[in-house]
């Protein structure tokens, strides 16, 4: 296959399923690779990062300054970041996942809230895009062994790299409209991409294998 | 998944298989080769004007499988054959060892999927279908639940064999019974053979340690040939339904010699006797020890037996009569491992829309559709911010939860499957539930009060929540896959192993302070001897907030009173489920 169809469809080298999960991004996967070095779990260094930024959400709500902002969510970054390739016992290493979810949606709520309250409806829609990719990626990798198409997963950035244009257009006090512009952009991309997969990549229907059940409720 | 601590998670049913094309069955070794009561093969006991086996061959002819290889001992080829017919080819071998050679060369020269089974087995055919009509999964078993304590027992993790037993193999903590039918497919067809090979030697002469775990066998089975005997099974059949789940697993082991009744203590000869004759129990352990994925086909509420007497096939017969199949089909097409409110308040009539469904012609792609609409119309419903509306939302959202559950059901009772399907059931589910939260801070908001925020935070609690239920299983499906397992000659599976070498260790009496257990592992084998009382089953699965109990919170609360006692609640039941369910998981994990 040439590289730019490669590019266009969904590649279906299935690797390690916690890694497909966990959605990072440039950043993130350079700092994984820093963060193979360190002997800590992977959850203990994500909870490193999430910890403080839970405990300042809590403490100053939307009323934080923008320079407390920058320092908390860099560390965040930094630490849930670096533990994409954190090493530590391999049956611990599902435990960052959640704690990184749990970061990324925080944060963005939280930047929402730095904005102010009218930027809580355009935060919900850009959870609702980023919700569906992180299902899909789960789901289409359970019932068909593929990931998305290497375009989205560029587009969508990364949840480090949200986090980061996150913070950008809060600054640039572009909120709430850069939210929604960012929902829609990521919810057509990801909804899109998903659909042209079923209907042309994935037209055969193929009869599911009975160990593909639906575990969760 | 959702429950943290209890793995229940939901295993396929022998009657919930597509049967979309006919099998590509190879060849099919069937093995009336066990003896019953009176001498004869146990496959040769009387079955209507028949026999057992051959019943047993009509059924599979009804399955495709028309010309199947039966083997018999020397002296009953003559009978076997006219109790077969002409189509069945009949072999005589004059020992296991000899049986296990014959298998492997008939599998080397079969092209496509083998089947070996016992040949004194009865059953409904739509258990046959399940392991044997599905040209798509991988190798598999019939199996049962692990109360029939005169069968080989395994243990199966997440949907697949981890060790199994038969004569001379034992498994360590047995979750499962092996019902005597596996299907190779092709891939491990090869692996099939080589451990056919690798045994027939081993069973001509069997090691002393392979005698020994015989005899623990047969000293267990005294016991339970009298347990069954009260039960008023019969002894010696190990028949019936499975049980729907066992209070507890007593420890047979090590009890003192039971005494028998003369006719308990004839059907525990038979019994005992018959154990080694059972080649495909061999295979199979063969087959887990050689790392092959074995998938475990539940039997769930249908008959299975294995009569070992006259008066154990026609007590069979009798029973099997009294199964209701399309009943037990539709039972077995509402999922097993469903939350407290879908189990009772709504699968009990969503499986009757469901059989409506597929008699009217409906496909399961279709009812999700609905389902959807459904949801979409409940988002607007609540966006109105009337009190009608929200009354309005919480009816249709509860419509919405119903069809849901109508095409699942649908698709197992009418073996509809696709990826499509279930990729999309999945997707909605989801977009129903979120679009529903959207609705409500909507509607709030024309009530004059703002909730966005507790909506954001109940959508990252539940994506946050699902994350963690994939990527915990996503790790324990990764640690099953490199479970080690034991050479062939090892009566112990793996785990049976480590607990020989800590028992080793106790008595040999170091000298040093009896090692202390970490405290997640005696905090966790507390919580799971918690796991086994019945009456805290459900509690347990409510405090995990499964989709039936996250949808009633929402319908009740939004049509009594306003969204933000809705999200409150719905937020405060799901944080203590997520807390909950993240213990038991971190605790499994670091144990």
């Amino acid at each position: 296959m040439s590289a730019p169809a490669a590019a266009i469809s969904e590649s279906t080298a299935p690797r390690d399923p916690i890694a497909v999960y966990r959605d990072d991004g440039v950043i993130a996967r350079a700092l994984g690779r820093v963060g193979a070095r360190v002997t800590l779990p992977a959850p203990v260094l994500a909870l490193a990062g999430f910890a403080p930024l839970l405990a300042v959400v809590i403490a100053e709500g939307g009323g934080a300054s923008d320079g407390v902002a920058a320092v908390v969510l860099a560390w965040a970054l930094l630490t849930v970041g670096a533990s994409a390739g954190a090493r530590g016992r391999p049956k611990l290493v599902w435990g960052a996942v959640p704690i990184e979810r749990l970061t990324e949606y925080v944060a963005l709520i939280w930047i929402a809230a730095l904005h102010g309250e009218s930027a809580y409806p355009a935060a919900y829609a850009l959870l609702g895009a980023l919700a569906f990719r992180h299902y899909d990626l789960v789901y289409r990798l359970r019932h068909r062994g593929v990931v998305p198409a290497r375009w989205v997963s560029a587009l969508s950035l990364g949840w480090d790299g949200r986090l980061v244009l996150a913070f950008v257009l809060l600054v640039a006090g572009t909120l709430p409209a850069g939210f929604y512009v960012l929902a829609a952009v990521f919810g057509a991309a990801f909804v899109g991409e998903a659909v042209y997969g079923w209907v042309v990549v994935g037209r055969v229907e193929q009869p599911l294998g009975d160990d593909e059940e639906d575990d969760e409720l | 998944m959702t429950s943290g601590l209890s793995d229940t998670r939901a295993a396929p049913d022998a009657s919930t298989i597509p049967a979309a094309q006919p099998a590509a069955i190879g060849v099919a070794v069937v093995l009336a080769t066990a003896l019953a009561s009176d001498g004869r093969p146990a496959a040769l006991l009387p079955w209507g004007n028949g026999t057992v086996v051959g019943r047993l061959a009509e059924q599979l002819a009804d399955l495709g499988v028309r010309a199947p290889l039966i083997v018999t001992r020397p002296g009953f080829e003559a009978v076997v054959r006219e109790a077969v017919g002409p189509a069945a080819a009949v072999r005589v071998a004059a020992s296991v060892a000899e049986d296990l050679r014959l298998i492997a060369r008939a599998a080397r020269d079969a092209a496509g999927q083998v089947l070996v089974m016992s040949g004194d087995i009865v059953t409904h055919t739509d258990a046959l279908e399940g392991v044997i009509a599905n040209p798509h999964a991988g190798t598999r078993i019939l199996a049962g639940g692990r109360r029939r304590p005169l069968a080989f027992r395994f243990q199966a993790r997440r949907g697949r064999l981890v060790s199994a037993a038969s004569a001379y193999h034992a498994v360590r903590s047995p979750n499962g019974s092996f019902l005597g039918i596996l299907r190779a497919v092709p891939d491990d067809v090869e692996a099939l053979a080589t451990a056919a090979d690798r045994l027939a030697p081993l069973v001509a002469d069997a090691p002393e340690a392979w005698q020994d775990e015989l005899d623990r066998k047969a000293a267990r089975w005294r016991a339970a040939v009298t347990r069954a005997a009260a039960d008023d099974e019969g002894g010696d059949d190990f028949a019936g339904p499975d049980e729907p789940e066992p209070a507890d697993d007593r420890s047979d082991e090590d009890s003192a010699p039971v005494a028998l009744s003369d006719a308990d203590e004839a059907s525990w000869r038979v019994r005992v006797a018959a154990a080694p004759e059972d080649a495909v129990a061999l295979l199979l352990v063969g087959l887990v020890r050689a790392h092959v994925d074995v998938t475990p086909i539940y039997l769930r509420q249908l008959f299975w037996a294995r009569p070992l007497s006259a008066d154990a096939a026609v007590r069979a017969a009798e029973r099997i009569t009294h199964y209701d199949v399309d009943r037990l089909l539709l039972e077995s097409a509402v999922k097993s491992a469903d939350g407290f409110f879908t189990t009772f308040f709504v699968s009990p009539y969503s499986k009757y829309i469901a059989r409506w469904a597929a008699r009217r012609g409906f496909t399961p792609n279709q009812v999700t559709t609905v389902s959807m609409l459904l949801g979409v119309l409940t988002a607007a419903a609540f966006a109105t911010g009337e009190r009608w509306g929200l009354v309005a939302g919480a009816v249709l959202l509860q419509l919405s939860f119903t069809t849901d559950c109508v095409d699942g059901q649908l698709a197992r009772y009418t073996r509809q499957f696709s990826k499509l399907g279930a990729w999309l059931d999945s997707v909605f589910d989801r977009t129903k539930e979120y679009l529903a939260f959207a609705g409500l801070a909507l509607g709030a908001h024309k009530m004059g009060d703002e909730v966005w925020v507790l909506a954001c935070a109940a959508i990252t609690l539940q994506t946050v929540r699902h994350s963690s239920d994939f990527a915990y299983m996503a790790a324990a499906h990764q640690v099953i896959t490199v479970t080690p397992q034991t050479p062939i000659e090892q009566p112990l599976d793996h785990a049976g192993v480590q607990a020989e070498a800590r028992r080793t260790a106790r008595t040999a009496g170091e000298r040093s302070a009896p090692a202390k257990r970490p405290l997640a592992s005696r905090i966790l084998s507390r919580w799971s001897r918690l796991d086994h009382s019945p009456s805290l089953r459900w509690v347990k699965r409510m405090a995990a907030f499964p989709i039936g109990e996250r949808f009633a919170v929402i319908s009740i609360t939004a049509a009594f009173f306003t969204p933000r006692v809705t999200f409150i609640a719905w937020l405060a039941w799901g944080g203590v489920a997520f807390a909950y369910t993240q213990t038991g998981r971190i605790l499994r994990s670091i144990r």
